[in-house]
């Protein structure tokens, strides 16, 4: 038995590393998957065996997931899965394994990890060309790219080029485009980022950031106002999607808070993860998708292990400020009540003001603000969830969502994608990306109205 | 015998690493061959039982080549080595001022009376050398010593977060980068486009954190 | 020592290494797993690292765009080959000592030190701006950790007269260096954390990084890289033990189960911090480092050379 073949039966009983590639209408799936006792989600392609392709992309997404497919050293495989019962349109992988139940999703991985090392099944190919992006330049008496020996574009790459910090000195910059799918940040997102060292001195987002390409195919947007119902229910992935539901018909209060609950404390868990406490991060994810409004005493114990874990608020407090402002500028949603702004469109709903609902609203508007806040909403949902035996809300054109109110004219990500450039400037990388996670942005959701928006606008 | 091979081992190596610092076309190549060059040098006075000495110096050097080594790149345009560069200037005053020095140094080495003694065994040499460069004024340089780091403390604390124009992390710049109400937008640095001045490419592989 | 001696000694450290490296990847895993809550299950926890370096083991090792090739495959061979020196300046029984020089201390601080710039290229050499990042952070974090390192070591030296680290075990014997100077072993054991780059500290390797600077390594070259971060911290341990908790010391059991025992006494907490403690803020550690820390150090060392001197007279 050759080395490589003992070697294959060792690695063969262990979970499947996977790195995750999430696109548009896999919000179900996406960040349930690291439950998964098969799976082992992995931060970094170079460290998975198989690419993990779930939802729907476009022209551009689609690219980044070709580059990233050829970062996944071989042998490599993919799994792939997309919502609704269509194949996965365009997607460049030759010989994906592509999945219709997203349950079999950590079988089927374990399964092409297994074949891919122990050699029965080829690593998949590389998708994009492995050339330059441009031919060397020469010019100057050594060949370099530019004038003297500064800076110039050897092979179409630009050199850090000088410029100004914050003090006047003339130190290097460098710009760098943080894509779609980088593990902290949401997916989806893409920002052009201008680093010094690791201060972040000025970012911008290119525009094919927030396209979610489900508008290629359809016909009838032109018709459709911005932030209509049917808009949102073309934006939901999965129908039975409660908030969506409770735009145009009365909803148990029980299901919505139960999925507000779960949906906050599965923010957390990657919060915790992306802080560092990966195990306590799994835990709360458990308790995220088991948590009930009649067994909530697990959430209370989570929220006093929070208050005396001095190492979070250290890494918390102070970051990412949101001012009372620029919370006002904000439709509304947990990071405008961080920040001192008390508006909740579930105050205006006879059923929650039957249950005496009194909105969480925070003061100082940090990073820690808003762990805070969730936690405490969280707590709040089971609470509501629990007593509001059988009320249902009444359906009026918007409903308070996950991350502000939906139906309004604009989604709370679309105006947090707006302000993250200036929240960004000036913060160290790590700061940067725990405001960044304490937003809690959904691209999906800042996609569609800003798609939409723009068909209105070109009708 | 082992004595021997390794001495002259460590000095070819100490002698062809320093040669390789003028050789490298990245920065980072050249701070570290320098450090190699220094280590075997470092080597060599253990192997003259001056192992503290010798300890020391790699000690320091490892720090310093590294500060070197970042320094350099913060500061000059080719840190990688992505552009064929020359690391030498102005040749006929360095060659000149090289070939002096060595026929300096060769001279001191060749001409001087070294001890021909062997050193006593069972001596202490770092208490040795600490008597003999300090000798009653141990005090005084504890206290130096001490003084210095609350220098540079101070200078780690002058050079915190809040700059000369305000706190970094509230967006401070210059004053005469900031726009004048015209609206017009400041001047992009040359190049800082991605993909380069001819403008956006295809999104780089960088959008995964890596690059093909 | 004669010839043998030396053969033993290396073998010795070289099994300790593998075995200290393996122990550690347990620890964790099964420190890991009852933290999530899930079972813990740790015989079968016992197999997984052996399973993860097999599956990593089998993977290519990728290249990048135009890297320093060969300073990338340096750095893991550069960090194990520091960790191995550190463990090597530890004794792991009266009279066996791998590297028996006057000056342990020194020796065990310069490996220490130039773990930077192990950590350094392996950010640096994959041209690549997360990992870059990461590199540079270990840079800037450095001093942070070397300086309290230094001192407290020296100050642990001061009762023994001697910079190496025998004598210092012995003169342990009425009474642990970690109870005459209270200060010494935490400051110690946040340094080692540092030097590490683990849990709290794991800067360069942060999760907001993606990796860090391990982000673009795979193949053999992780594994190698992981191994010697596991060295590291068991080098650590096994100073701190000799250092603070009287080494090989002990009644009743012979001196290389002592020290087996004291390390994982200290082992098991440094690898806790990972699942309890989240990672620091980089700017606000090195103002707590220079600001707090460096100053308890040099108490520490001022009182160290108060009790020496009432010791003279």
């Amino acid at each position: 038995m050759g080395l490589k073949t003992a070697f294959a039966r060792l690695a063969a009983g262990a979970p499947a590393r996977c790195f995750a590639i999430v696109g548009a209408g896999a919000d179900e799936i996406a960040p349930w998957l690291r439950l998964d006792p098969e799976l082992a989600i992995v931060d970094s392609p170079r460290a998975a065996d198989v690419l993990l392709v779930l939802g729907r992309f476009n022209e551009d997404t689609l690219h980044a997931a070709a580059a990233v497919h050829d970062l996944v050293p071989p042998p490599r495989g993919v799994v792939s899965w997309s919502p609704g019962h269509e194949a996965a349109r365009g997607l460049p992988f030759t010989d994906a394994v592509a999945l219709s139940d997203p349950s079999e999703i950590g079988s089927a991985a374990v399964r092409l990890r297994d074949e891919l090392l122990s050699g029965r099944r080829a690593s998949s190919p590389d998708i994009l060309p492995d050339v330059d992006p441009a031919p060397w330049r020469g010019v100057g008496p050594f060949g370099q790219g530019g004038a003297g020996m500064t800076g110039g574009v050897p092979y179409g790459r630009p050199l850090a080029g000088r410029a100004n910090d914050r003090d006047g000195l003339k130190l290097d910059q460098i710009l760098v485009r943080v894509g779609p799918f980088l593990p902290p940040f949401p997916p989806g997102l893409m920002l052009d980022v201008k680093i010094q060292g690791d201060v972040i001195q000025e970012v911008s987002m290119p525009a094919a950031a927030l396209d979610d390409g489900s508008s290629v195919a359809d016909e009838h947007h032109s018709s459709e106002a911005p932030g209509s119902t049917e808009a949102m229910t073309r934006f939901a992935a999965v129908q039975h999607d409660p908030f969506i539901a409770a735009l145009m018909r009365p909803v148990p209060v029980a299901d919505l808070e139960l999925a507000r609950a779960r949906h906050h404390l599965a923010w957390l868990a990657e919060a915790l993860r992306v802080s560092g406490l990966e195990a306590y991060g799994r835990r709360v994810l458990k308790l995220a998708r088991t948590v009930r409004p009649e067994a909530a005493e697990p959430v209370d114990d989570l929220s006093r292990w929070l208050r005396r874990n001095l190492s979070l608020r250290w890494g918390t407090s102070g970051v990412g400020v949101v001012s009372a402002s620029q919370a006002a500028a904000l439709p509304g949603g947990p990071v405008a009540r961080a920040a001192g702004d008390g508006r909740d469109v579930r105050s205006l709903d006879p059923a929650y003001q039957r249950l005496g609902f009194m909105p969480v609203v925070l003061e100082v508007g940090d990073a820690l603000a808003r762990w805070r806040l969730r936690v405490a909403e969280a707590q709040q949902a089971l609470t509501l969830a629990k007593r509001s035996n059988g009320s249902v809300t009444t359906p009026s054109g918007l409903v308070e969502g996950l991350r502000g109110p939906m139906g309004a004219r604009v989604s709370a990500s679309t105006a947090l994608v707006t302000m993250l450039p200036e929240l960004l400037v000036g913060m160290e990388w790590g700061d940067a990306v725990t405001a960044v996670v304490s937003l809690d942005i959904d691209m999906a959701e800042a996609a569609v109205l800003h798609d939409v928006a723009a068909e209105g606008r070109a009708s | 015998m082992i004595l021997n091979v390794t001495f002259w081992a460590f000095s070819a190596l100490a002698v062809f690493s320093g040669w390789r610092v003028f050789r490298a076309d990245s920065m980072v190549r050249a701070a570290y061959w320098l450090l190699v060059s220094f280590a075997a040098v470092g080597v060599i006075l253990v192997l003259l039982k001056a192992e503290f000495l010798g300890l020391i110096l790699i000690l320091m050097m490892g720090g310093e080549m590294t500060i070197m080594a970042v320094f350099m790149v913060a500061f000059m345009m080719n840190p990688a080595g992505l552009n064929p560069m020359t690391m030498v200037h102005r040749n006929s005053v360095a060659i000149v001022a090289g070939v002096v020095s060595f026929l300096a140094i060769a001279a001191l080495g060749v001409f001087a009376r070294f001890p021909v003694a062997r050193a006593p065994v069972g001596i202490d040499p770092t208490r040795r050398l600490g008597v003999e460069l300090l000798g009653d004024s141990m005090l005084v340089f504890q206290t130096a010593g001490v003084t210095l780091l609350a220098a540079m403390i101070a200078a780690v604390a002058i050079s915190s977060a809040r700059g000369r124009f305000g706190a970094g992390d509230e967006g401070s710049v210059e004053p005469d980068q900031l726009v004048p109400d015209t609206g017009a937008a400041p001047e992009r640095v040359a190049g800082m486009q991605p993909g380069g001045p001819d403008g956006p490419r295809d999104p780089s592989p960088m959008a995964a954190g890596g690059h093909t | 020592m004669n010839a043998l001696g030396v053969v033993i000694a290396v073998v010795s450290v070289a099994f300790v290494a593998a075995a200290g490296v393996y122990v550690t990847a347990w620890i964790d895993l099964v420190l890991a797993r009852a933290v999530a809550g899930l079972e813990v299950r740790p015989l079968d926890a016992l197999i997984a690292p052996l399973r993860w370096a097999a599956a990593t083991a089998l993977k290519a090792r990728t290249t990048t765009e135009r890297p320093d090739a060969e300073a990338w495959a340096l750095a893991p061979a550069l960090l194990a080959a520091l960790a191995a020196v550190g463990l090597a300046a530890v004794p792991l029984a009266p009279g066996l000592l791998a590297a028996d020089v006057a000056n342990g201390i020194v020796l065990f601080g310069a490996a220490m030190a130039l773990v930077v710039v192990a950590v350094f290229l392996q950010g640096w050499s994959p041209n690549s701006p997360l990992p870059m990042i990461g590199g540079y952070r270990f840079i800037a974090q450095g001093l942070s950790y070397e300086i309290p390192l230094a001192v407290v070591l020296i100050a642990a030296a001061l009762p023994a007269r001697s910079l190496a680290i025998a004598p210092i075990v012995t003169s342990q014997e009425h009474l642990w260096n970690v109870v005459r100077q209270p200060l010494g072993l935490p400051l110690y054991l946040m340094a080692g954390l540092g030097l590490a780059f683990w849990g709290p500290l794991a800067l360069p390797e942060g999760q907001d990084l993606a990796g860090g600077s391990s982000l673009e390594t795979s193949g053999a070259s992780l594994l190698l890289w992981r191994a010697a971060q596991l060295l590291v911290l068991v080098a650590v341990a096994a100073m701190g033990t000799a250092v603070f908790l009287g080494g090989w010391l002990g009644p009743l059991l012979p001196g290389a189960a002592w020290m087996i025992l004291k390390t994982l006494f200290l082992l098991i907490p440094l690898i806790a911090t990972r699942h309890f403690v989240a990672r620091v803020p980089t700017e606000r550690y090195v103002v707590v480092s220079w600001a707090i820390l460096i100053p308890l150090s040099l108490l520490d060392v001022f009182a160290a050379g108060i009790q020496a001197l009432m010791a003279a007279r």
